[in-house]
């Protein structure tokens, strides 16, 4: 019975192709944006994860964080003081699930090469930096311990710096100036670091970098660093790390509310991502799913329009022996048929769709089965539910008065 | 008593037109053998649509028994009657009735599409019930392509594909020119020739007069009831 009214449907559905093709849109565009917002959403996530991946391997920060003062003066003892070399020695020999503890001293200064002034930030750092960042670079060396002994006053250039300052002519081997503090600094460009983009810790290309002797002793003079960066000796031993780093701090610091200092993980920093992208990726959705609703409406307006404009059929099949259960299957399958073709064809659609914005966008193009099942199946519900209403109509339709309708 | 086909027993309807009651029959019984061939005639507002509707199962009387084929199908639902319309009736209407955008023979497979004969066989079927109607050459035409003629002699094929008891046509010449309405009127009473029970509702005395036995009604009455050489 019910394949019958699916053939009586088709037939039906067939001969008003117009018609048909148009009530389907609504439903077509629905399914087909819920499948292109969920796909640049995850492929949107992929890519930014890997990017995040990028920065470097199982990378944790640990920053001092500044203590709150009191009626404008800085109080308490500032734990920024604290954050010493030693201190990072103790943090390997105490910490066994990190592998290595990069000392950072952050200044900015400004940069003068012939008649070019660029002002940027100056990374005074070690040789391990740049494996522990994923960092590559172009042309010329990275720090070396050489340089940390001799006390080299050498420079490596991020790539956009080097653009900025050089523009077309070769850095590696060049001189230049570094205003830090009133102060005139010569450093010797050695290296220019491979382009990486803009990242969480801002933009790398736009910074340069020298031995950490350098910056701590003969630039700042000060016996305290900027931050530390850690490397857990695996990516499963990450978290195990961040609690040991955790622990090992307060205690050091004797910093019961971890006020002095702040611990920033890859983990922390994919989860906060993570979950950005997945409230937008609801939110998207559910405008995309309001767009389904709407083209279901619209499949139950032209199912009206087509129950009452076909008043006289239905009165014609009833007397020649259609029961009510007959009609009422032609009519929801008729609905049927328009919103599951229309989810078929909004596949196809979404898919389109989120193949350009991916190729656009630059991100991977994931297409989730689950995405692709859930506006599916929806479709279909909605191709009932809004069926069912003028499918009923239809199928109480008293056959005297069906039959004597003009 | 087996050979009554149809036996009505006084049988009333009403229609509430709001405040007011319409009454369209006020007390008809008669009773209809097998392979009799009957007139219901009466001038507009006498009843017999709505006589005709009742007979054909569309309807339910207000009062009153109506036994066809020795089933009371007053008693019967929505579906029933359904069914009762498929296996027992079949129509033959002024407007022919036919669903414009289907093909002769799917026309004429519709009952069987409701009784649940299977495709090869109702195509089968169909096709010779065209055939019997002459109209052999015109099975994958639509009723736009062909004459009302024709159109009626689908409907009348269609009337008779699922072998009812009764055929019931309710003003066949009605959408007609003369002509043609006589070749319709030969072709059904050559049905009864061959043994179909037939109940023509028509206001005209000329169409009335091929049957063999006339049912005149008025105001909802029988006025006469008489049979005709």
């Amino acid at each position: 019975m019910i394949l019958q009214g699916l053939r009586i449907a088709l037939e039906s559905l067939w001969a008003n192709k117009m018609r048909s093709f148009l009530s389907m849109l609504g439903i077509v565009i629905g399914v087909g944006a819920v499948i292109a917002i969920v796909s640049v959403g995850s492929g949107s996530t992929q890519s930014v994860t890997s990017r995040i991946a990028d920065l470097g391997s199982n990378m944790i920060t640990i920053y001092p964080r500044t203590p709150r003062g009191q009626f404008g003066r800085i109080g308490g003892s500032s734990s920024q003081e604290k954050f010493s070399l030693e201190l990072a020695e103790y943090m390997e020999k105490f910490c066994p699930s990190i592998s290595s503890v990069i000392p950072t001293k952050q200044v900015s200064g400004l940069f003068i090469y012939n008649d070019v002034n660029v002002s940027a930030s100056i990374v005074g750092t070690n040789p391990s930096y740049m494996a522990v960042n994923n960092y590559k670079i172009e042309q010329g060396r990275f720090i070396t311990e050489q340089d940390h002994e001799q006390r080299s006053q050498v420079i490596i250039l991020g790539s956009e710096l080097a653009a900025d300052l050089f523009e077309k002519n070769n850095p590696v081997g060049q001189k230049v100036r570094v205003n830090y503090q009133g102060r005139i600094f010569m450093f010797q460009v050695v290296g220019v670091m491979e382009e990486k983009g803009g990242s969480m810790a801002g933009n790398l290309d736009n910074q340069a970098y020298i031995p950490l002797s350098i910056a701590m002793d003969r630039m700042t003079n000060s016996h305290y660093v900027s931050s530390y960066i850690v490397q857990a000796a695996s990516s499963e031993k990450a978290s195990n790390a961040v609690k040991e780093l955790e622990n090992f701090m307060v205690k050091f610091l004797d910093d019961e509310n971890r006020e002095q200092f702040r611990i920033m993980s890859q983990d922390e920093i994919l989860d906060t991502m993570s979950s950005v992208t997945r409230t937008m990726s609801l939110m998207l959705g559910g405008i995309a799913a309001i767009s389904l609703l709407v083209g279901g409406i619209g499949i139950m307006n032209i199912m009206l329009v087509s129950v009452s404009e076909r008043t006289r059929e239905i009165g014609i099949r009833k007397a020649l022996g259609a029961k009510n259960k007959n009609i009422l299957y032609q009519f929801l399958m008729e609905s049927l048929s328009l919103s599951s073709a229309g989810g078929i064809a909004g596949i196809g659609f979404g898919w389109v769709v989120a193949y350009f914005l991916s190729r656009y966008g630059d991100w991977p193009l994931v297409i989730s089965g689950i995405s692709v099942i859930l506006a599916f199946g929806f479709a279909l519900f909605i191709g009932i539910f809004f069926g069912l209403y003028p499918a009923m109509k239809a199928a109480r339709m008293n056959p005297v008065d069906a039959l004597r309708y003009e | 008593m087996n050979d009554r086909v149809i036996r009505v027993e006084h049988l009333k309807k009403n229609y509430y037109l709001g405040k007011v009651t319409v009454e369209a029959l006020r007390d008809i019984s008669f009773q209809i053998d097998s392979s009799e061939f009957v007139s219901i005639m009466g001038p507009s507002g006498s009843g017999k649509s709505t006589l005709m509707h009742i007979i054909g199962c569309l309807d339910y009387p207000t009062e009153g028994k109506y036994y066809l084929a020795g089933q009371d199908v007053t008693r019967l639902d929505d579906n029933q009657l359904a069914l009762f319309r498929n296996r027992k009736i079949g129509f033959v209407f002024q407007q022919f009735n036919l669903l414009p955008r289907a093909t002769n023979l799917k026309n004429v497979e519709l009952p069987l599409i409701y009784s649940g004969v299977k495709a090869h066989r109702r195509q089968e079927l169909a096709r010779q019930a065209l055939e019997e109607v002459g109209l052999g050459n015109r099975i994958l035409h639509r009723p736009s392509e062909i004459s009302g003629g024709q159109r009626q002699r689908v409907a009348i094929a269609r009337a008779l594909v699922n072998h009812p008891s009764i055929i019931l046509a309710d003003e066949p010449t009605g959408n007609l020119d003369s002509k043609t309405g006589l070749d319709i009127m030969n072709m059904i009473k050559k049905l009864h020739e061959r043994g179909n029970t037939i109940i023509l509702v028509t206001h005209e005395a000329e169409i009335a007069k091929y049957a063999r036995r006339i049912i005149h009604l008025k105001d909802g009455l029988i006025d006469r009831d008489e049979v005709v050489a």
